[in-house]
């Protein structure tokens, strides 16, 4: 069958002031009619420059040096920029990483998919709206007619992807490029649009791209995956026989780095004595307005406790307050309730208490100050707590980081360097219970696989207890102890790793754990 | 925007006019005036002074006189000038309707001629017409607006002979000649408000063409026209909004200046006379209705921006 998209030898070089750099190299596919071509790499591997090259929406600095790419019988390199838009959107539909971006806050959902009609089907305004419509339903969005009246920002991130999808499924296009459309989406409505984009595909025979980071999500919905690394298609294969039996080093390391349940990283026990406890924790946000009652988000009448060294995980979708509670523990909201530190009320946030509790923040680069350099973050709470700048060195040398970054700017670092920073920063105060708040959530996976392993380490030395967050439920399976489920704000279950698939967790969690495949083959009896 | 957030909205203006009243009233208590002496003139005898005085209520205590004032402004009686003897409250709202003439004029020039001219700054980023633009933009700001009101006048006035120098025709009486009378003062007030509209309209309009949603309405192949006018417009216009509003401030001040230059016979030169003869109903009046001007405005503005951004419909 001739392939309905054919890419061959693609380069395409950036020219920046400190030379060219070369994003695509020699880059070699293609994707039969109907077929879906996953793409799996780590930042930075040009998958993103990909997709925009065979959209023809290059930057500026961007120059394709070689190849062609072809749409059926048509070099889309050759097109005129008019003939692209012409393609766009007609012929190649796009989903896009964060619904929350992608779409217009100040038009509503139902004209962002009527746009699409009226420029790529001449439909008439009454007839794209109606068409519209009934695209939403397709998509599994009940109440279409009113959500299509919404603006993004009354709509859920599942809503507003699906409407995205129908966005994109809508002028029927025969390819459609997927730029990691579940990455910002929590576990249960990422698995829901998953399962939407394998039945509109089944439903109109589209060709697809998946681009994703994830190798064990790509292996789920591809016919083939190509694993793609600095510019270069180092790999195409079958998702089982990726697993099975990487041909590259590279993508070896990959498969390894996607998180099984099943291959558990901590074996000890946590010790019997309590370390933290805490009583119905409850914050609401929000403030009392005149002629409005205040709002009732946040969290309510949460009560657990923690073991000295042990593993707390919490799990649960956005928005089910598991940051609040990070935040409430650190002291960072005021809540009600009491929390108790070795037996002892804790009725003021003091130095003692911050001492013993650190938090660690999702995103490093908004949580290290970008005009301090290294040294100067970590002096700070070394010298608050009776260190000093001559304990550096060995901080960063404890977190696997050369003692010379300790003179470096948090912009010369990369993601998991910078992460490393701020977990040194929560250990300088020899911290006994360490919050991560989705540490993780922003690194590639062989990093987070670096990372976890760095927490591990640091909690064999000092005997650290976890309240590790995290929407990652094969990931915390490998380390936790026991599991808090969170959700609308609430404790929904409490339970030990080792009770997870028994039976006797909570119906939401069984939700949780359906939604959260393991790798392609690898299928656990849970 | 909901019933309740305007009439919560309403009710933040009324109280911000009530601390307005009372701080031009408690000023114009200190200033060191005597009432009854600027009106009867320096050689009045003793008992003259204390007859007005007593007509006047200045014995009274301070908070009874304010209260006497504020009940008259309330029933739309400002009192009557100490220079002319003719009521304020109709003198000041005649020169404020011919303020807010060169005001109107002067906004709806800028908006027209930056609003398109950032945008176009903002697409050619980095170009010649950007930098161009973008000088002009910096000299408009940061010349003070006598300057370029000498500017309009030499050119305009002097070697073209296009214009009147100065002086104030009301439309309604003589339409052409009136508008001869405003091109030159609405040019100097709306050369410095471009300036500013038009940066903030490039800045706002680079951002929003590098926001995911742009990006997404063009990889849906929509046609440039649509993608600029439906999704970056849109969206690069809201924060300029409230900036105008904010320049309204400036306009008010900046009015006075225009004002005197130009001779036109508005708030601001009535303000600038009332001050200089300390004629304290008309200082009180002019400060007043100025303030509401502005409070006025900045409502307008909230509800527009209320009206674009759907995600400020106030609950």
């Amino acid at each position: 069958m001739t392939p309905l998209l054919d890419i061959a030898g693609l380069t395409l070089d950036y020219r920046t002031r400190s030379g060219t750099v070369r994003v695509l190299d020699n880059v070699s596919l293609s994707v039969a009619p109907g077929e879906v071509l996953g793409i799996v790499g780590e930042s930075g591997a040009g998958k993103s420059s990909l997709a925009m090259a065979i959209m023809g929406r290059l930057a500026g600095n961007a120059r394709l040096t070689g190849g062609t790419i072809r749409l059926g019988t048509d070099d889309l390199a050759a097109q005129t920029a008019r003939a692209m838009r012409r393609i766009r959107g007609r012929r190649i539909g796009m989903v896009f990483q964060n619904p929350a971006t992608s779409l217009n806050p100040t038009l509503t959902l139902g004209r962002q998919i009527v746009e699409v009609l009226v420029r790529h089907r001449g439909l008439t305004a009454g007839a794209a709206w109606r068409e519209a419509a009934s695209w939403l339903e397709r998509v599994e969005l009940r109440h279409a007619a009113e959500l299509m009246r919404r603006y993004p920002h009354e709509a859920s991130g599942g809503e507003k992807q699906r409407v995205a999808i129908a966005s994109a499924f809508a002028p029927q296009p025969e390819l459609v490029l997927f730029d990691e459309p579940t990455t910002a989406l929590d576990v249960i409505t990422g698995a829901r649009v998953l399962d939407l984009f394998r039945r509109l595909r089944a439903e109109t025979g589209v060709a697809g791209l998946y681009i994703s980071h994830d190798l064990g999500l790509v292996a789920r919905v591809a016919d083939r995956v190509a694993v793609m690394q600095r510019g270069r298609i180092i790999e195409s294969e079958l998702p089982r026989r990726i697993f099975a039996m990487p041909a590259q080093d590279y993508t070896r390391r990959l498969v390894d780095a996607v998180p099984r349940p099943q291959n558990r990283l901590v074996q000890d026990e946590p010790a019997s004595a309590e370390l933290l406890c805490a009583e119905a924790i409850s914050v609401s946000y929000g403030r009392r307005r005149l002629f409005r009652s205040r709002s009732a988000k946040g969290i309510s009448g949460l009560g657990f406790s923690i073991r000295e060294g042990e593993i707390l995980g919490v799990v649960g979708e956005s928005g089910s307050g598991k940051s609040t509670l990070a935040r409430a523990l650190a002291g960072l909201v005021a809540r009600s309730g009491e929390i108790r530190l070795e037996g002892v009320p804790v009725t003021r946030m003091g130095r003692d208490y911050r001492r013993a509790v650190q938090i660690v923040f999702q995103h490093p680069d908004s949580s290290l100050n970008p005009r301090q350099r290294v040294c100067d973050l970590l002096a700070r709470p070394l010298c608050l707590y009776g260190g000093s700048t001559g304990d550096i060195p060995d901080l960063l040398r404890q977190v696997n980081l050369p003692p010379e970054y300790a003179s470096r700017w948090p912009h010369q670092l990369s993601g998991g360097e910078k992460q490393r920073v701020a977990i040194a920063r929560a250990f300088a105060a020899r911290p006994r219970l360490v919050i991560c708040d989705e540490i993780t959530a922003s690194l590639d996976a062989s990093v987070q696989a670096v990372t976890i392993a760095l927490l591990l380490e640091l909690r064999r030395r000092y005997g650290t207890a976890y309240l590790f967050i995290t929407h990652d439920l094969n990931l915390v399976r490998q380390i936790a102890h026991r599991l808090l489920v969170m959700r609308h704000g609430t404790l929904v279950d409490q339970i030990a790793i080792g009770t997870l698939g028994t039976g006797r967790e909570h119906e939401y969690t069984r939700q949780l754990m359906a939604a959260s495949p393991t790798p392609v083959g690898e299928e656990t009896r849970t | 925007m909901s019933p309740a957030w305007l009439l919560r909205r309403l009710l933040l203006m009324a109280y911000t006019l009530l601390v307005v009243s009372i701080l031009v009233f408690a000023i114009t208590q200190i200033l060191p005036a005597d009432a009854a002496v600027t009106m009867l003139g320096q050689d009045a005898t003793p008992a003259a002074l204390a007859a007005l005085r007593a007509k006047l209520g200045l014995a009274d205590p301070v908070w009874l006189q304010f209260w006497h004032w504020f009940s008259a402004v309330l029933r739309g009686d400002f009192g009557i000038s100490m220079r002319t003897g003719l009521p304020v409250g109709p003198t000041m709202l005649t020169a404020l309707s011919r303020s807010l003439l060169l005001a109107v004029c002067s906004l709806s020039l800028m908006l027209v001629i930056a609003i398109p001219l950032g945008v176009l700054a903002a697409l050619r980023q980095g170009r010649a017409l950007d930098l161009a633009v973008g000088l002009i933009s910096y000299l408009g700001i940061s010349l003070p607006e006598f300057v370029t009101a000498t500017l309009v006048l030499v050119v305009l006035a002097d070697r073209l002979q296009w214009l009147p120098a100065t002086g104030y025709v009301p439309p309604s009486e003589h339409l052409l000649d009136g508008i001869r009378h405003l091109v030159a003062p609405v040019l100097t007030v709306s050369l410095v408000l471009i300036a500013h509209v038009s940066r903030m309209m490039r800045s706002e309009t680079i951002d929003v063409l590098a926001s995911d949603y742009v990006l997404a309405a063009d990889l849906k192949g929509l046609a440039p026209p649509t993608v600029l006018l439906r999704h970056v417009m849109r969206n690069a216009l809201l924060p300029v909004i409230s900036v105008v509003a904010l320049d309204v401030g400036y306009l008010l001040g900046g009015i006075i200046v225009v004002e005197e230059i130009f001779a036109i016979p508005g708030i601001g030169r009535a303000l600038l006379v009332a001050i200089q003869n300390r004629d304290l109903p008309a200082i009180q009046a002019g400060a007043l209705i100025m303030a509401a001007t502005y409070a006025v405005v900045n409502l307008l503005a909230d509800i527009a921006y209320a009206v674009l951004d759907p995600r400020l419909r106030y609950g």
